[in-house]
C-alpha cells in the first residue's frame, strides 16, 4: 500500500474492515478491485479462510430470510471486507428482487447499528467525508431550537448539518414524515440533523449500494454464472442459500397470493395506487408509513378479513405478526376512510401518470372528454370498474339473448 | 386579413426589429424547444433544437409563434420524439408564480365566468357555481396592478424568506422573469439542483409551500388536556410560523377579529374569535418569552389549532404552480419572447430591479413588457365580441368594462391586447 495515499486518508484501514461500502475500500484494497468477479471468487475458494467467509456470508442470508434486524456474530475483521464482496456477487449472480431488498434491508440495519454502537463522532464524520456528503461539524454543539416538556427547558442542538440536496438524495425516498425537510431546521442550505438522523442515512446509503437491479442481459448473466459454477465451495454455498429461499419463498409467494387473489381476484378493479403498494410489499421492498395506512384502510374498507390485511405485510422486512394484527384491527375498530386521490398526490403516493391509468387521467361519466369528471378517490375507481365490468356481462347477456331469440 | 394574422405580423416585427436583444439561454443546443402557431386547432409543436441563437431567431421570423417556449430540462438529444429517448441530463429548478393558481381580492373585481351548466354568472374565482353547485365554467381570466404585486410579493417572499436564508442559494444563480401575463418565473440554474429528480424536487416544493406539515412533529401535542404549542425559537417552519402568529396578534383588535372571521382567511367562528381576542394579549407575551408553550384558549382544541396554523402555514409558504416545479420536462417562457394571449414582452429582471418592477406601467423602457405602445398615439377601432370585459389600466389609464357589441377606439397597444385576449375583433 503507498504510504503516501494512506497519509492523505482520513479513513483508517480498520474502518474499510468495519464498514466495507465505504468508497475507500477501493484504495486499500485496490488489488481486489481489479479482478474479475470470477477470478476474485477462485482465490477465495481458493483460501482456508474460505470456510470463515462462506459461513458468515451464509449467516446473512439465513438472518434476513428469517427476518432479523441484525446479523448474528458479526464481526468487523479483515474478512469482513471479503463477506461484503461476495454477498455482492450473490446477489447479482441470484437476480432475485426479493432476495436482494431482504439481504439490502439487513445489512443497511446492521450498519446503523454497528455505527451507532461505535458512538463516535469523529468516525461518523469520516465515514461522512468517504461517502462525499456534505456536512458541517460543530466542536461546541450548534442551537437550533428548544423543547419544552412540562416547566422543563431543554436546548435542542446538534454537531452536524449536512446539505440539502444530499439529505434528499437520502432522506426522499424514506418519506417518513419527520424526515420530510419541511419538518426539520435548515439554514444556508444545511439541515440541522443528530447523529441518530445522520446514521440513517447512511443506512440508507449502504441500502443503495446493495440493491443490484435484476439484470435483464439474462446471457451475460448465464455465462457468469457457468463460469462460478465450476468453483465447488461457490456452487455449494450458492445453493445452501437457494435450497433455504424456496423453503422460504413458498410460504411467502403462497400468503401473499392468496391473499390477492381472495375476493374475486379484485386486482383488476383496483387503482394503481394500491397495486404499486401490493407490488413493493411482494418484492419485500420496505413500505413507508404513509404506504402502509393506505393499504391497510383501503383493504379494510372493501371488508376484507383482518387476517388477509396482515398477510400482504408477511413479505417486508420489518414483519412482526403480532403488532401487525394489533395495528390492522385498531384501525379497523377505528374505521379509518382511505386517503383521497388529492392527499395520495402530496404524499407521492398517486400512480397514475406512472400506470398511464386512463381512468384516473381521463376521468370517467362521459365519451366526451370536455365533460369526463375526474376520480377523487381511489374507492370510486373500484365502484366505477366494478359497475363498468358489470354493464359489460350484462350488455354481453342481453346481447346474446337478443340473438337467440331473434334465431327463435 | 384575420385578427390573427395581423397579431402575427405584428409580432414578426417585433421580433424582427428587437432579435438582438432576444438573450440566448444557457446550454442553448441541450434544450428542447416547443411553439404554439397562431394557427387554431393546431397543438404544441415541440421536441424541437436549436443549435445557435441565430437559428432560433430565424425560425421565429420565418415562422412567427403565438407562444414560445424551451425546457427546464437539458437534453443529450433534445429533438427526439420520445422523452426516453432524450437522454436526459438534468433540469433547472423552476418555479412558476401565477395568480390563475391562488385567490387574490382584486378577481372579485375582473375575473369573470360563467356555469357552463346553468347560466349563472358572477365575478371571483368560485369553486362551483353558487347556485347549481356545479364547477364548469368559461372564465374571463383579467390582469391590474393589484394581483400582479400579489404575484411579486410572493417572487419576494419565495426568495427572501426561502431560497436564501434557507437553501442557501445564490443570487447569481436565479433568473426571474415576468410571464407576460399574470406572474412571475424564477429559474435556479445550478449544476447540482440540475440532478435532483421529481420525488426530491416536490420535497423543495412542500418546503416553500408548507404543504404536508406536520404540526405535531413541530410540537403541536395534547397531553392530560393541556395543549402544547409551536415555539419560535425552533428554526425552520416553527419558527416562520410563529413570527406570523406574532406580527398578527401585533395587529389591533379589530383587524385581527375581521381576519379570523373571514371566510377566505380563517373562517372561524364568533365565539372562538372572542376568546382569541381575550387572550391575544397573554398569548403575545407566552409568544415573546419562550418559557412556555401552553396553548389555553377557551374553545380551541387540537383541530381547531391545527385549522388555524394551516391558514397561517398557508400565508407564510408560496403560493406556487406545484406541477411545474416537480415535473422535470416541461417548458416555460423563452425570455423575451411575447406572451400570445396578451402581446406582452416576457422580461426578465435582476433581483435589484424586482421591488421597483411595474409590469403594467414600467417607466425603464428597457423593461418594460407592453412593447406595443405607440409613440404616435395611434388607435384602433374595435368591437367587443365578449359579454362582459372588465377594466383595463395599462400605463395608469383605464379602459372599459365593456359589454358585447360595443365599437370602441382604443390606443394600439389596448387594441393588441384584447385582440389577444380574443374578446374583440377589429372593425
Amino acid at each position: 500500500m503507498n504510504n503516501e495515499v494512506i497519509g492523505a486518508l482520513s479513513i483508517s484501514n480498520e474502518l474499510v474492515n468495519r464498514y466495507p461500502w465505504l468508497p475507500s475500500l477501493k484504495k486499500y484494497y485496490a488489488e481486489l478491485g481489479e479482478k474479475p468477479p470470477s477470478e476474485f471468487i477462485s482465490d477465495i475458494f481458493a483460501n482456508p479462510e474460505s470456510v470463515q467467509i462462506t459461513k458468515r456470508v451464509f449467516k446473512i442470508f439465513e438472518a434476513a430470510f428469517n427476518n432479523l434486524e441484525e446479523i448474528p456474530d458479526y464481526s468487523v475483521d479483515r474478512l469482513n471486507v471479503y463477506v461484503y464482496l461476495l454477498l455482492k456477487i450473490i446477489l447479482y449472480a441470484l437476480n432475485n428482487k426479493l432476495i436482494t431488498n431482504r439481504a439490502a434491508n439487513l445489512y443497511s440495519k446492521n450498519a446503523y447499528s454497528d455505527i451507532e454502537k461505535e458512538n463516535d463522532d469523529f468516525n461518523l464524520y469520516n465515514i461522512c467525508q468517504d461517502l462525499k456528503l456534505r456536512i458541517k461539524y460543530f466542536p461546541e454543539p450548534e442551537k437550533y431550537g428548544i423543547k419544552i416538556i412540562k416547566d422543563h427547558k431543554e436546548i435542542r442542538k446538534t454537531r452536524f448539518t449536512i446539505y440539502y440536496i444530499d439529505y434528499l438524495k437520502l432522506a426522499s425516498n424514506l418519506r417518513d414524515e419527520y424526515r420530510k425537510l419541511t419538518n426539520n431546521a435548515m439554514k444556508d442550505g444545511y439541515v440541522y440533523v443528530q447523529d441518530k438522523t445522520l446514521i440513517r442515512l447512511i443506512q440508507e446509503y449502504v441500502r443503495n449500494k446493495l440493491l443490484i437491479e435484476e439484470t435483464d442481459d439474462k446471457a451475460s448473466l448465464k455465462s457468469f454464472l457457468r463460469d462460478i459454477s465450476n468453483i465447488q465451495g461457490f456452487k455449494d454455498l450458492y445453493d445452501k442459500i437457494l435450497s433455504l429461499w424456496s423453503k422460504r419463498k413458498e410460504e411467502f409467494d403462497f400468503t401473499f397470493k392468496i391473499d390477492i387473489k381472495s375476493k374475486e381476484d379484485m386486482l383488476v378493479l383496483y387503482p394503481p395506487c394500491i397495486i404499486e403498494v401490493l407490488k413493493k410489499a411482494e418484492e419485500g421492498q420496505n413500505l413507508v408509513h404513509h404506504e402502509r395506512l393506505y393499504i391497510v384502510w383501503f383493504l379494510l374498507a372493501l371488508e376484507y378479513p383482518v387476517e388477509n390485511v396482515v398477510n400482504i405485510f408477511s413479505t417486508l422486512p420489518d414483519f412482526d405478526r403480532e403488532k401487525t394484527t394489533y395495528q390492522v384491527e385498531y384501525a379497523k375498530r377505528k374505521n379509518y376512510t382511505p386517503y383521497q386521490c388529492s392527499s395520495l398526490k402530496s404524499l407521492g403516493l398517486c400512480m397514475a401518470e406512472k400506470y398511464k391509468d386512463q381512468l384516473c387521467i381521463e376521468g370517467y361519466g362521459s365519451v366526451d372528454p370536455t365533460e369526463k369528471k375526474q376520480l377523487k378517490h381511489p374507492l370510486s375507481y373500484v365502484r366505477i370498474k366494478k359497475y363498468r365490468e358489470e354493464y359489460l356481462k350484462d350488455r354481453s347477456k342481453k346481447e346474446m339473448e337478443d340473438i337467440k331469440n331473434q334465431n327463435d | 386579413m384575420t385578427d390573427f394574422t395581423y397579431l402575427k405580423r405584428l409580432f414578426q416585427a417585433y421580433y424582427q426589429e428587437k432579435q438582438n436583444e432576444i438573450p440566448p439561454i444557457s446550454s442553448f443546443n441541450l434544450r428542447e424547444f416547443g411553439f404554439i402557431p397562431w394557427e387554431k386547432k393546431v397543438f404544441m409543436k415541440r421536441h424541437m433544437k436549436f443549435e445557435s441563437p441565430q437559428e432560433l431567431k430565424d425560425y421565429i421570423l420565418r415562422d412567427t409563434p403565438r407562444h414560445l417556449y424551451s425546457s427546464g430540462a437539458l437534453y443529450l438529444l433534445p429533438d427526439a420524439r420520445e422523452m426516453e429517448n432524450k437522454q436526459f441530463l438534468g433540469c433547472d429548478l423552476i418555479i412558476d408564480i401565477d395568480v390563475d393558481h391562488f385567490y387574490t381580492p382584486c378577481k372579485e373585481k375582473h375575473d369573470l365566468w360563467i356555469c357552463k351548466e346553468c347560466g349563472n354568472e358572477g365575478s371571483g374565482m368560485p369553486d362551483k357555481c353558487p347556485k347549481c353547485k356545479q364547477s364548469k365554467f368559461t372564465k374571463i381570466a383579467w390582469v391590474c396592478d393589484e394581483c400582479l404585486n400579489i404575484a411579486k410579493n410572493e417572487i419576494k417572499k419565495l426568495i427572501h424568506d426561502f431560497l436564501i436564508p434557507d437553501f442557501g442559494i445564490n443570487e447569481k444563480d436565479m433568473k426571474i422573469a415576468f410571464s407576460g401575463h399574470r406572474g412571475y418565473h424564477l429559474k435556479v440554474e445550478s449544476e447540482e439542483l440540475r440532478q435532483l429528480s421529481s420525488d426530491e424536487r416536490r420535497e423543495i416544493v412542500d418546503y416553500l409551500t408548507g404543504d404536508n406539515i406536520s404540526f405535531d412533529l413541530l410540537g403541536l401535542t395534547e397531553r392530560s388536556n393541556e395543549i402544547s404549542g409551536l415555539l419560535i425559537e425552533n428554526l425552520g417552519w416553527s419558527q416562520k410560523i410563529m413570527n406570523k402568529v406574532e406580527e398578527i396578534l401585533s395587529k389591533p383588535k379589530i383587524e385581527i377579529k375581521e381576519m379570523l372571521l373571514d371566510e377566505n382567511q380563517f373562517g372561524l367562528k364568533q365565539n372562538l374569535v372572542t376568546s382569541f381576542l381575550n387572550y391575544k394579549d397573554d398569548f403575545l407575551e407566552l409568544i415573546s418569552k419562550g418559557e412556555r408553550n401552553v396553548w389555553a384558549i377557551e374553545g380551541f382544541g387540537l383541530t381547531t389549532w391545527k385549522k388555524f396554523l394551516k391558514v397561517i402555514a398557508k400565508q407564510v409558504g408560496v403560493e406556487l404552480d406545484e406541477p411545474v416545479s416537480i415535473d422535470i420536462h416541461r417548458l416555460i417562457r423563452y425570455p423575451s419572447s411575447l406572451h400570445g394571449k396578451t402581446g406582452f414582452k416576457v422580461q426578465e429582471i435582476s433581483l435589484d430591479q424586482l421591488d421597483g418592477f411595474n409590469p403594467l406601467d414600467e417607466s425603464n423602457e428597457r423593461l418594460d413588457p407592453i412593447v406595443f405602445l405607440s409613440k404616435k398615439n395611434l388607435t384602433q377601432k374595435l368591437e367587443i365580441i365578449e359579454n362582459k370585459i372588465p377594466v383595463t389600466k395599462i400605463k395608469g389609464v383605464k379602459f372599459g368594462p365593456y359589454e358585447k357589441g360595443d365599437k370602441i377606439e382604443v390606443p394600439h397597444h389596448i387594441a393588441v391586447f384584447l385582440l389577444c385576449k380574443e374578446v374583440a375583433k377589429t372593425i
